[in-house]
């Protein structure tokens, strides 16, 4: 067991990734995904979080989590992104769990908490902070390409009242809201546009208020679980490279013994390493490191999935330009994580102006 | 005062407070990366200094004289000097490469008679391993060594020796059995180096300076006691002295790097290209790449002591040499069309650096090399076909 995981890290990872290779069954599961036209699996996430407990595994201990925070979510997100799962625990494991611990009042997480960690509602965040208008008591406003938007059972919508944020559950099954699924790039997770149209307050229900900064804070927190699934994309893609290479012949020999092929590769690897290392970093990082080394996980770990998958078409020759080879899956992930919640080039200039003290 | 950890970073950083100043305080952040000539004969008073108060070898066990730190004891001690602005050490080569080789490999006697002079900053070292024909491809090294009665006898040449100059004793591998070729046959020798059979050229480098040398061997010698292990081990040994090239030091030395980026940074802002997106970009990705020098050091350290090389080692050498080679050109295009000027007749700092940091990507295993290393070991990948000639 290497630094910074423990024993409890080793057997969720085990257990994650055996239920993950069964869903995904090489690439099988993505296909399956694709065919439904959903972008999510609900199957699959309802075997993961109401079987597995894996939806509450950062959600704290007395509402029912596991309550192993950034570092256990890190674990199980890897897995999940190294076979590609299409399982809503990016939002409802993540940012939700994060918004409802971080801004929830007592009443509301003892009333949402224990029910996200057993997988028995999904939330999805809606930032509407500058999207989303209260007037006379009803919201209203259209958000789009909202992440798994279609599989959420509520939403958790941001918006300004009396000078401040508030973050208001609701159910997205209310007929003041309309999902609409988007046709992606990515087929294997869905986006949505959710249309808010003269939603009452009567039916949110407050669960805290915040102001602009904090709440940039929380998400860009956030974060760090979508890098994760990016590490495990990125080794996955370099693992099926090796395999391929390592079989492969043209010219007499294996294609990894030319040169060209092993450097490649060994950049895979070196991004690879370079993001993971920077995505443990965010998620054992100190209080007052956290939001910058969150930010700086994202940039490193959405560029070097994108990079890394690439590359993996690359050294794979015609067949990894194939729908049938699954490598496109994962290309058309990484290139959807480089701009979900904001692109690298947005998080390296928040870093920016950090360092210099300004704002670009 | 219960943590070890802290222990070190108060008594250690009170120490440097206390005495990097007076005459030494010109050192501060000086002799690094490109600047290896600046004050040699005050940087060897200060590592006398270090020595006085037991700062030399605190890695090593305490019968050797050394204070024996834990890891993170060792992490701390070498951000502390680096906090502080510590000078680059002119003991370095004997302190973390030749000593922890010689207390793994080293007889008592010979720890008993090389040890102390390292500790207490008396006597250097260099490391004469490459040669002209022998670079990258260390194995085919060609300098020779006999034994002469109670003397080990060498001939031969080696090449790129940093700082021989300001050194009193080379650990050298030569090729002790005639017709031997590759790793067989090869000796780990101490040899001093003021002596007739030694001649020392220095060579001049991109920098102007000329931090390294060429080293020719015409019938040296060295007693015939000063032979780590047998014949045979050398290439065991001189590669068991590279894995020390890794280590608790990497933390020191990102420390140095994080002073450098603070410097850039400040530039920017003095002259206005903080005001540049791209250049933005670009410090923040230099920033980031800091933190993940960090956090993989941590990894790396934490499993250190297993012996095995865990992924994140691999990655060490070839990440940070090409992220300091990037920050050198970053700088460049911070300073602007001021790179091309030397104030004063002299590169600043950072000129030094840019230059200097071309050399990253090459000593101690090329960005190449790394690669190979890389994909064979750590990713199983085919090794690479050797030439026939050999
Ligand atoms: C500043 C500096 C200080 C140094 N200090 C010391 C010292 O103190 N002691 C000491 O012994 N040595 C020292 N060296 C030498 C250093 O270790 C060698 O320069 C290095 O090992 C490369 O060897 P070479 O220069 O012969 O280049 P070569 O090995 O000839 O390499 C030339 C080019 O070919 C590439 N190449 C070589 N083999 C392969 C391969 N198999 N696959 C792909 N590409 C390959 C290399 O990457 C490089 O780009 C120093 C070098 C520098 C620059």
């Amino acid at each position: 067991m290497a630094y910074p995981f423990t024993e409890d890290h080793d057997m969720i990872r085990e257990a994650v990734r055996a239920f993950a290779q069964d869903w995904y069954d090489g690439g099988k599961g993505s296909e399956k995904v694709f065919k439904s036209g959903t972008g999510f699996d609900l199957n699959a996430w309802q075997s993961l979080s109401q079987e597995l407990g894996m939806a509450g595994i950062a959600v704290d201990e007395e509402y029912g989590g596991a309550g192993l925070g950034d570092l256990g979510r890190v674990v199980v997100m890897e897995e999940l992104g190294a076979s590609l799962c299409s399982v809503p625990f990016l939002m409802s494991g993540g940012i939700a769990t994060d918004l409802l611990q971080s801004f929830g009042t007592d009443a509301a997480k003892a009333m949402y908490l224990p029910r996200v960690a057993a997988g028995k509602i999904t939330p999805a965040y809606v930032e509407g902070v500058d999207g989303i208008t209260l007037d006379k008591g009803q919201l209203s406003g259209k958000i789009t390409h909202i992440a798994f938007g279609n599989a959420a059972s509520h939403f958790i919508l941001s918006f300004e009242m009396e000078g401040e944020i508030a973050l208001g559950m609701v159910m997205a099954a209310n007929p003041n809201i309309t999902v609409s699924t988007e046709t992606t790039m990515d087929p294997t997770r869905s986006l949505s546009s959710v249309e808010i149209s003269n939603l009452s307050l009567d039916d949110v229900k407050v669960i805290g208020t915040t102001d602009r900064a904090h709440l940039q804070t929380i998400v860009d927190r956030s974060f760090i679980t979508l890098a994760a699934e990016c590490v495990g994309g990125a080794q996955a893609c370099l693992d099926m490279t090796l395999e391929y290479t390592g079989q492969r012949e043209q010219f007499d020999r294996p294609i990894a013994s030319f040169q060209a092929i092993k450097h490649r590769c060994a950049d895979m690897f070196i991004a690879i390493e370079a993001a993971r290392s920077a995505v443990l970093n965010a998620a054992v990082a100190e209080e007052n490191e956290k939001t910058d080394a969150a930010l700086i996980a994202k940039a490193t770990a959405t560029e070097a999935f994108f990079k890394v998958a690439g590359d993996a078409i690359q050294l794979h020759g015609g067949i990894g330009f194939t729908w049938e080879y699954p490598l496109h899956f994962f290309f058309k992930r990484a290139r959807a994580n480089k701009s979900i919640f904001g692109t690298p080039e947005d998080a390296y200039d928040r870093i920016a102006s950090g360092l210099f003290g300004d704002a670009a | 005062m219960s943590d070890p950890v802290q222990q070190v970073r108060e008594e250690f950083g009170t120490w440097m407070k206390e005495n990097l100043v007076g005459e030494f305080a010109c050192l501060k952040w000086r002799g690094t990366f490109g600047d290896d000539e600046a004050y040699p004969e005050l940087r060897k008073k200060w590592e006398q200094k270090l020595g006085e108060d037991g700062w030399v070898g605190v890695g090593w066990p305490e019968q050797y004289g050394g204070r024996g730190y834990s890891l993170p004891q060792l992490v701390a001690f070498n951000e502390e000097y680096a906090r502080y602005g510590g000078p680059g050490r002119s003991g370095h080569i004997g302190e973390t490469l030749f000593a922890p080789t010689l207390i793994a490999f080293g007889s008592g006697a010979q720890k008993e008679r090389f040890l102390p002079g390292i500790r207490n900053g008396t006597e250097y070292w260099c490391q004469g391993y490459s040669e002209p024909n022998a670079g990258s491809d260390l194995s085919n090294i060609k300098t020779k060594a006999r034994v002469d009665g109670d003397e080990w006898v060498l001939d031969g040449q080696k090449i790129w020796t940093s700082l021989a100059v300001d050194a009193d004793w080379a650990f050298v591998i030569a090729r002790a059995e005639p017709g031997s070729v590759g790793r067989q046959g090869l000796v780990f020798l101490l040899i001093p180096l003021d002596q007739p059979g030694i001649e020392i050229r220095p060579i001049t480098q991109i920098t102007g300076g000329s931090e390294f040398n060429e080293l020719f061997f015409t019938e040296a010698r060295t007693h015939k006691d000063n032979i780590l292990g047998d014949v045979g081990d050398g290439w065991k040994i001189a590669m068991a002295l590279l894995g020390f090239e890794r280590g608790a030091s990497t933390l020191g030395q990102q420390m140095i790097f994080a002073n450098e980026v603070n410097e850039i940074i400040k530039l920017a802002k003095e002259n206005g290209k903080a005001r540049d997106p791209i250049i933005r970009q670009r410090i923040a990705k230099a920033y980031a790449g800091l933190k993940i020098m960090r956090f993989s050091a941590l990894r790396m350290l934490s499993t250190a002591e297993s012996g095995e090389m865990s992924a994140e080692a691999y990655i060490s050498k070839i990440y940070w040499a090409s992220w300091h080679r990037d920050l050198g050109e970053l700088a460049m295009d911070v300073m602007g069309s001021d790179a091309e000027v030397m104030a004063n007749g002299e590169f600043n700092a950072l000129q030094k650096m840019f230059l200097f940091s071309r050399a990253d990507t090459i000593y101690a295993g090329t960005n190449q090399i790394q690669r190979n290393i890389i994909s064979e070991r750590a990713l199983g990948m085919p090794k690479e076909p050797r030439g026939t000639k050999s």
